[in-house]
């Protein structure tokens, strides 16, 4: 914990280069963004005097602040809001595309998105996670469906299924209702959860699915609902039960 | 067609629905259909978040070196980008870009509409407006944390910025302040005062705001669960801005 003390002491100079920085010279307005070794100075914008007096540790701030601070386009904050989350981003664009280029792309129009819509974000409906993860699948998924007849080769859909249910690092890392609903994917009959990661992940139909599988389309539809109804009854309570 | 007919059929379509997968004549046809049943709505809804759940299972990945770097050089052109299209479109000169962004706004039905049944969850990108929402629309973000959107005083063109208080400890305060969006280019010393249920107030701290634009943060010692709202002062007086935190 940091007390109030400490938040103020740290305007003494003590935090570490940043890639963007300001220049801190008394009354001066002038703002510096380093790029590469070059410096470009840049007068008459952003010098906040409160914030260079209290210094305050941004690195701390919760999600929704550090959005809502992307939003006003500071690059500080914006910096720290891509550092926290680019290695879930990239992580989702990864595992839909497959290849790192074609993911970073998405990476980046995530982020772009992110700070566009900033003000669409909702907590009440999910976490800044769900949302920039939400975002990076969607776009993916475009990326994915423009370039390629087949979302995904048998091979990479199997090895994509024994990720998400079984990885000792993910499982360390993991809260209990996202502990719960690995085991319950890994639960799953085969040809089940390869139709939910195949709907799910890559974003395709049921026909593609049944395409892809030689099935019929009665039974990849079949494969997708059983299989999120198995997954919707372990992340809700059998209060919340079906109607009708 | 029978409500109870079509609640059967929506519980055929319904995974595919919340996945995204769902072919558009059915997908039109179901959120017909979601408008006006609650139960589905809830329960597409959950499947939603079954949805969301299994994308949270993904590994993460670190990007490739340099990565933040080209973000940042990505928003910077985006800004440049639409600073270009204001001025074609307007002939006239804003000066404002990155940070411009805190005018988008959200149709809000829409929105609902698309993010209750989002098609992968959350929907994005296709409701923007820009009418100004609602001034000082309370909302309470993250677990005990306070936020609220400053509405300009004598000002009714929306918010003109944010504030947070995170109940800590410590407790911290975090402001940002765009009054250009309300047509106010303040710049000087502007207070920040927080003011509590019972009437009383306390100035926390002053930051300097350029062309009406601003951020800033600090610490606090009072507490957040007896706040009621927060008052942006000009150095002569003058009341810039006011939020009211929702009741809790």
């Amino acid at each position: 914990m940091t007390a109030p003390q400490e938040v103020l002491r740290r305007g003494a100079g003590a935090e570490p280069p940043r890639p963007m920085d300001t220049a801190a010279k008394a009354g001066e307005n002038v703002r510096v963004i380093f790029r590469g070794r070059q410096a470009i100075r840049r007068p008459g914008r952003t010098v906040y005097p409160g914030m260079q007096r209290f210094r305050f540790p941004v690195g701390r701030l919760p999600d929704e602040a550090l959005l809502a601070g992307l939003a006003t386009g500071d690059p500080e904050l914006a910096a720290t809001f891509v550092r926290r989350f680019q290695h879930t981003v990239f992580g989702v664009a990864l595992a839909v595309l497959g290849d790192p280029q074609l993911a970073e792309d998405v990476a980046q129009q995530t982020f772009e998105r992110a700070w566009r819509h900033a003000q669409m974000y909702d907590s009440r409906r999910g976490s800044v996670t769900t949302w920039l993860t939400a975002i990076a699948h969607n776009l993916a998924i475009d990326v994915v469906r423009a370039r390629r007849p087949q979302p995904v080769a048998p091979e990479d859909l199997d090895t994509l299924l024994d990720v998400v249910t079984d990885t000792p690092e993910q499982l360390a890392l993991a809260d209990e209702a996202s502990s719960a609903l690995r085991a319950a994917v890994a639960r799953l009959p085969r040809e089940q959860g390869r139709a939910l990661v195949m709907a799910g992940i890559y974003g395709m139909t049921a026909q593609q699915i049944a395409t892809m599988e030689q099935i019929p389309l009665g039974t990849a539809k079949t494969r997708i609902r059983t299989a999120m109804g198995k997954l919707r009854s372990t992340l809700t309570s059998p209060k919340r039960g079906d109607h009708g | 067609m029978d409500n109870d007919v079509i609640c059967e059929q929506l519980r055929e379509i319904g995974a595919e629905l919340a996945l995204g997968v769902l072919p558009g004549r059915q997908r039109a046809e179901a959120v017909r259909h979601l408008d006006r049943c609650a139960d589905c709505r809830e329960y597409v809804e959950q499947l939603t978040l079954v949805g969301d759940g299994l994308l949270g299972l993904l590994p993460g990945s670190e990007p490739p070196a340099g990565f933040e770097t080209r973000v940042a050089r990505r928003l910077q052109h985006a800004a440049a980008q639409d600073d270009r299209g204001r001025l074609r479109g307007r002939g006239s000169l804003p000066r404002r870009g990155f940070r411009s962004r805190v005018r988008l706004r959200v149709a809000a039905a829409a929105a609902t509409l698309a993010l209750a049944f989002g098609f992968g969850g959350w929907a994005v990108g296709t409701v923007l407006s820009n009418e100004a929402a609602a001034p000082s629309r309370p909302v309470e973000a993250g677990a005990g944390m306070l936020h609220a959107q400053l509405a300009g005083v004598g000002h009714e063109r929306g918010p003109v910025g944010e504030i947070y208080v995170h109940p800590g400890p410590p407790a911290w305060v975090y402001m940002s302040v765009d009054l250009a969006d309300a047509g106010i280019a303040y710049g000087g010393k502007a207070s920040c005062v927080l003011v509590r249920k019972d009437g009383t107030s306390v100035r926390i701290g002053a930051f300097t705001l350029h062309g009406g634009y601003g951020y800033w943060g600090a610490p606090s010692s009072v507490d957040p669960s007896q706040l009621s709202g927060v008052r942006l002062i000009a150095a002569d007086g003058t009341v810039l801005a006011t939020a009211r935190f929702g009741a809790r």
